[in-house]
């Protein structure tokens, strides 16, 4: 009961609701923004956006859709090669719609296999032999193999990017992923608006009762030291998980329900063939959505400790606000310590970021990678920080 | 069972706000009366387990009431002075989340709250927020959510402070009638709050209670006698020069006075009963005041 009457006073204040209100319409609007981003062109070279779009762009991309053989990886190389040879670097709007849209991203992928650290260079492609092409896996493995030795500084540190890229199966399968891409982008920027929103909700939860001087009559109840600051910190969570979810959720049904789910089961590597991260486009949104949730924790008891231990949310509410935005900003602005700021709670936010750079590291004889390291430290951080915000309202006034 | 308190203190950064008070308090309404400063809201708060003493112990039934935690706090009930609510809260959902806190189930916190809501005069305004209630009002809703547990100790903190005098009234009233069975420690810089309803009264000065005892026995200790007299005018800057002077009314031809002194003031003076409020003016060396300010 005491857990129901603590999510009631967070939501019956006005100020929450109005800032609730409007994440959820940021929700609607973000969504609208992922929806209208994705462009088609149709067989008359008219781009379009919108509605339709993405669905009619996945149709006409599918047309690929499968396994991505040798042979078929050649077909469109070649194709790409005759629309280059014919209209130079310039290929109408017309022949885009009715032909390259179509195996864009397979193009894509073959360039991206020839240029692992060099930075996107389109030439690669026209100087690719057919035999090449059909043996594209072949190149593809060897550069894994130079990537694994250029990244790799210890003998454990290779083995480990070689048994990373020995988990990509080829040859790839295809289907367009487009609806999954333009999402991603959104829901890390809603990812990070979610923790900072619900950083302000949960701070309220440790100082409602200072603020309106509530606080007398709460510690000299009963439960007011132990089990109701318990059930505050509940709260915190259940609000975090609550906000996040509902927030998330209607992102995701709204853009995937309108774009479509095509491509969730195409592989990353599709994009970013070098990649550590062996995953689907699906897993790829569901990593990004659980660092947005581990954002959202940790922000609720950074809040939620801040708030208790100062009495006012004045200071709290800016800490998320510090953590994910500005930290951001710091960290290009000190590029020389570019190893701590690899492991900052902003990266929690910036998962397309680091599933890009096969950022790995070493203790002792275990290797590992970025994004499941600064999970695991910040999913470890918010839950250590809970005792010690219970402790705060357990301990208030008495020592 | 009994509220024992011995040789209780409370500092605030090296200021003594209570010092060596030793109390013992059982059943019945327990009137503590001080000037604002004295040290009634820190003691009080000591009681509610808001604030560790710096020295002494506070024994329930003879074990340590920190020590004993939520099972002091399940007999405790108090309205603090400055009482402060969730605004945005209907008043039902308030005294529910409080029964919550306090341990009550469900069930029976329901049930507690409506008897409490009417026997404070607030069961119509159930459904309105808190927001929107009066002072009276919220004081009314304050006085049921201390009683929510039925305690056994019920502390009231300058519970009248910023009612009206009809409220003031109705509030004693109140009082009165949640007093039987339990310790009610009232604490008060009004003397007429306490005048009629406590069986005890406790003066504190300067962080100390230097009297307990009933009102008549504190009346009865009193060296000095009432006066009533009629003065000129010009007499009474003189007058209250040299005696403790209660009242000071305008009258024709001159000016009512209510004076405290062993000999009559002057030779029309007639002698008049003592109230308690002449007793705190006596104590207390100045008029009782009607203002509410905060203490420490």
């Amino acid at each position: 009961m005491i857990l129901r009457y603590e999510l009631k006073k967070v939501f019956s204040k006005k100020i929450n609701r109005i800032v609730l209100i409007g994440t959820m319409l940021a929700a609607v609007a973000l969504s609208m923004f992922a929806i209208g981003g994705v462009r088609y062109t149709d067989r008359n070279g008219t781009t379009h956006a919108g509605v339709t779009a993405a669905r009619r762009l996945a149709d006409d991309r599918n047309r690929w859709a499968g396994e991505l053989t040798g042979d078929r990886i050649a077909r469109a190389v070649g194709s790409r090669k005759e629309m280059n040879n014919r209209y130079s670097y310039d290929v109408p709007d017309e022949e885009y719609g009715k032909t390259v849209q179509a195996y864009d991203d397979i193009i894509n992928f073959v360039i991206n296999v020839l240029t692992p650290d060099t930075g996107w260079d389109e030439n690669v492609l026209y100087q690719l032999e057919d035999e090449q092409a059909e043996d594209i896996y072949s190149i593809y493995r060897e550069n894994q193999q130079k990537m694994a030795e250029e990244y790799g500084k210890t003998p454990r540190q290779r083995q480990f990017l070689e048994e990373q890229y020995g988990k990509i199966d080829l040859p790839l399968t295809y289907e367009a992923k487009d609806s999954w891409d333009t999402l991603m982008v959104y829901v890390e920027t809603y990812g990070m608006i979610l923790a900072i929103v619900i950083g302000f909700l949960a701070a309220g939860v440790f100082v409602e009762e200072f603020r309106v001087r509530a606080d007398a009559v709460f510690f000299a109840s009963r439960f007011g030291r132990t089990k109701a600051a318990g059930s505050k910190v509940l709260a915190g969570l259940l609000i975090a998980t609550i906000v996040y979810w509902a927030g998330m959720g209607i992102l995701l049904l709204i853009s995937l329900g309108v774009m479509g789910i095509s491509g969730s089961g195409t592989l990353y590597q599709i994009n970013f063939p070098y990649s550590i991260y062996v995953m689907t486009y699906g897993q790829y949104c569901l990593l990004a959505v659980l660092g947005g949730y581990i954002a959202s924790l940790l922000s609720a008891s950074v809040t939620m400790l801040i708030a208790a231990k100062m009495r006012s949310a004045n200071v709290a509410v800016c800490v998320p606000f510090f953590l994910f935005c500005v930290m951001q900003f710091i960290a290009r602005a000190l590029s020389g310590f570019l190893t701590f700021f690899k492991f900052t709670p902003d990266m929690l936010v910036n998962v397309i970021g680091c599933a890009k750079a096969p950022n790995i590291f070493q203790a002792g004889n275990l290797v590992f990678r970025q994004i499941p390291c600064v999970m695991l430290i910040y999913s470890v951080l918010a839950v250590i920080l809970l005792p010690f915000v219970y402790k705060s309202y357990h301990c208030y006034n008495l020592r | 069972m009994e509220l024992k308190l011995k040789n209780v203190s409370k500092e605030f950064d090296g200021v003594s706000a209570v010092s060596g008070v030793s109390v013992v308090m059982r059943k019945g309404v327990y009137g503590l009366l001080g000037v604002n400063g004295a040290g009634k809201t820190t003691l009080m708060r000591m009681l509610c387990t808001l604030i560790r003493p710096t020295a002494g112990e506070i024994l329930w039934g003879g074990s340590d009431i920190l020590e004993m935690g939520a099972d002091y706090r399940n007999i405790l009930g108090y309205l603090p002075q400055d009482f402060g609510y969730y605004p945005d809260l209907s008043v039902t959902d308030y005294m529910m989340y409080i029964a919550s806190i306090k341990g009550i189930r469900p069930g029976a916190a329901r049930k507690r709250t409506r008897q409490l809501l009417g026997q404070v005069g607030m069961a119509k305004y159930e459904k309105r927020k808190m927001k929107t209630l009066s002072g009276g009002m919220a004081r009314r809703v304050g006085i049921a959510q201390a009683m929510l547990n039925n305690p056994k100790v019920l502390v009231l903190d300058e519970p009248t402070a910023g009612l009206d005098p009809n409220e003031r009234i109705r509030f004693r009233n109140l009082i009165s009638e949640l007093a039987e069975d339990r310790l009610v420690l009232l604490s008060t810089h009004i003397v007429s709050d306490v005048e009629f309803i406590a069986n005890q009264i406790m003066l504190m000065k300067s962080g100390k209670i230097f009297y307990q005892g009933t009102t008549e026995k504190l009346l009865s200790s009193m060296d000095e006698s009432v006066w009533h007299c009629t003065v000129p005018k010009r007499e009474v800057n003189d007058l209250v020069r040299r005696y403790l002077v209660g009242n000071v009314k305008s009258a024709p031809g001159g000016a009512e006075l209510r004076i405290l002194a062993k000999e009559p003031p002057t030779e029309q003076a007639v002698r008049e009963e003592a109230t308690l409020e002449d007793a705190f003016l006596l104590y207390f060396g100045e008029k009782v005041g009607g203002t509410d300010d905060t203490e420490i």
